[in-house]
């Protein structure tokens, strides 16, 4: 009768003490490896793998809706920099491609023992009667009328029109352009004048002249211009049965006038004057 | 009898959860004590064996899984839940403010009891902590009180249409011993 009317009491008296006894048993005995708290632990394991696995996922895809929202941002300023550094790879490659450009001429200069004067070209006037180009070099820079001016390989003209700071080059496909030539297998001379847009043709060459096709043909060196060796071009047609004393001889420049950046303009009184002693203004 | 097989197994997921997320979320500074707060509603809502039971088990569970000398927190909840019991036999309301005033005065009682119990037993002074640590939990575990018992009200009215609030607790004082 006692117990079933205190039963509660009782039950609650006896949790107490159990709990009261485990206490003070784990404070006095370390049992950190206890039956009760194996079967805890074990069962609590895989739950903890689910739970966390589950929790930095939802984590994981959280930050990663941060990465993105700053990735546009991102995006932009990685395009803004692409597009710097392909213009500043624009200006490195032209930078070095006019750098070859002027060893080249700078080369040519070598070969003929010339003293030269580099110059960009700065306009082009393509008219039909006219093949002249206009260069950023003038008399202050040391230029006179007349001096020839070439490209690798060869020659391509002579300044006509000298001001302080710019010329005007008359190219040899100019219909007013004549140079002195010869062919260099036979070493016939003649003159090459212009002829627009097809290239050059060799005059007063007579008909019983040793000239083919593929013959290269150079400056003679017989005027005061244009000093003797300078390529111009090679024979394109030869034509025997025009009337007249003189052979019909076409040719096609070595130079390609449509790409012309920057040219060398030969000082004609510098002639003589030893390679070591030679400048490049 | 299913509450009673089913209560170790509700126990674990919930000490494995809250220390799986306190540790994602306060990098093991904080302790996210639900078991705290389910031991508190307990006190409001279960009979004294059931919640005896629960206390004990959520308790027992909670010093193995956090570690901690084994019968420490079963005791400590065992005595949070005699508290919780007996105040809700006093108090008829149920409002939110009181539930999270009680929660932390449940918490700083928690606290006190964790402090002393190493100060006497181990000669540890915890009570340097106490600004850090305790005072944030014990705000911590009021706000989750209310947003649980909130949760768990609007749970009771959707399947039992009322708060299921035992008949013993009348506000008046009373309880038999065959409660």
């Amino acid at each position: 009768m006692f117990f079933k009317n205190y039963r509660t009491i009782i039950f609650v008296g006896v949790i107490f003490a159990a709990t009261l006894i485990l206490l003070s048993y784990n404070l006095k005995y370390d049992s950190s490896t206890s039956f009760a708290k194996k079967i805890v632990l074990e069962a609590a394991a895989p739950v903890q793998k689910i739970l966390k696995a589950s929790i930095e996922g939802v984590g994981n895809a959280w930050m990663r809706y941060i990465h993105l929202v700053g990735l546009e941002a991102d995006n932009r300023i990685l395009k803004n920099k692409i597009a710097a550094l392909q213009t500043e790879l624009i200006l490195y490659k032209e930078g070095y491609l006019e750098a070859q450009r002027l060893q080249k001429i700078l080369s040519l200069q070598n070969d003929y023992h010339h003293s030269g004067i580099a110059a960009r070209v700065i306009g082009r006037e393509q008219a039909a009667l006219s093949k002249t180009f206009w260069i950023n070099k003038g008399s202050a820079h040391g230029l006179k009328s007349g001096m020839p001016v070439i490209v690798p390989p060869g020659l391509i003209g002579r300044l006509t029109d000298v001001s302080w700071h710019s010329s005007k080059v008359l190219l040899l496909i100019d219909e007013n352009s004549n140079v002195d030539a010869l062919i260099q297998r036979t070493r016939v001379q003649g003159i090459v004048r212009g002829a627009g847009s097809r290239g050059c043709m060799v005059r007063y060459i007579s008909k019983i002249q040793d000239v083919k096709e593929g013959d290269v043909v150079m400056t003679s060196g017989m005027s005061n211009i244009f000093p003797k060796g300078l390529l111009i071009g090679t024979v394109s047609q030869v034509d025997h049965k025009d009337v007249g004393l003189f052979l019909k001889i076409r040719v096609t420049p070595f130079v390609d006038f449509s790409t012309l950046e920057e040219v060398l303009i030969l000082a004609a009184d510098q002639k003589e004057v030893p390679s070591e002693k030679k400048t490049i203004k | 009898m299913i509450y009673y097989l089913l209560l170790p197994f509700m126990a674990i997921g919930l000490v494995v959860f809250q220390t799986t997320l306190a540790d994602i979320l306060f990098s093991g500074w904080l302790t996210l004590e639900l078991s705290l707060v389910v031991v508190i509603y307990a006190g409001f809502r279960l009979d004294l064996v059931q919640g005896i039971i629960l206390a004990c088990i959520m308790g027992f569970v909670f010093d193995c899984v956090s570690g901690s000398i084994l019968g420490l927190f079963t005791m400590v909840y065992l005595l949070i839940y005699m508290f919780s019991f007996f105040v809700s036999l006093r108090i008829a309301s149920e409002k939110f403010y009181l539930i999270a005033l009680f929660s932390l005065i449940c918490s700083v009682l928690e606290s006190l009891i964790l402090i002393a119990l190493y100060h006497f037993v181990f000669e540890f002074d915890m009570l340097s902590n106490a600004l850090v640590v305790f005072v944030p939990q014990a705000l911590l575990i009021s706000v989750l009180s209310v947003g649980f018992f909130y949760m768990m009200h609007k749970i009771e009215g959707l399947m039992y249409g009322k708060t299921m609030r035992p008949p013993q607790r009348t506000g008046t004082g009373g309880i038999s011993a065959a409660a």
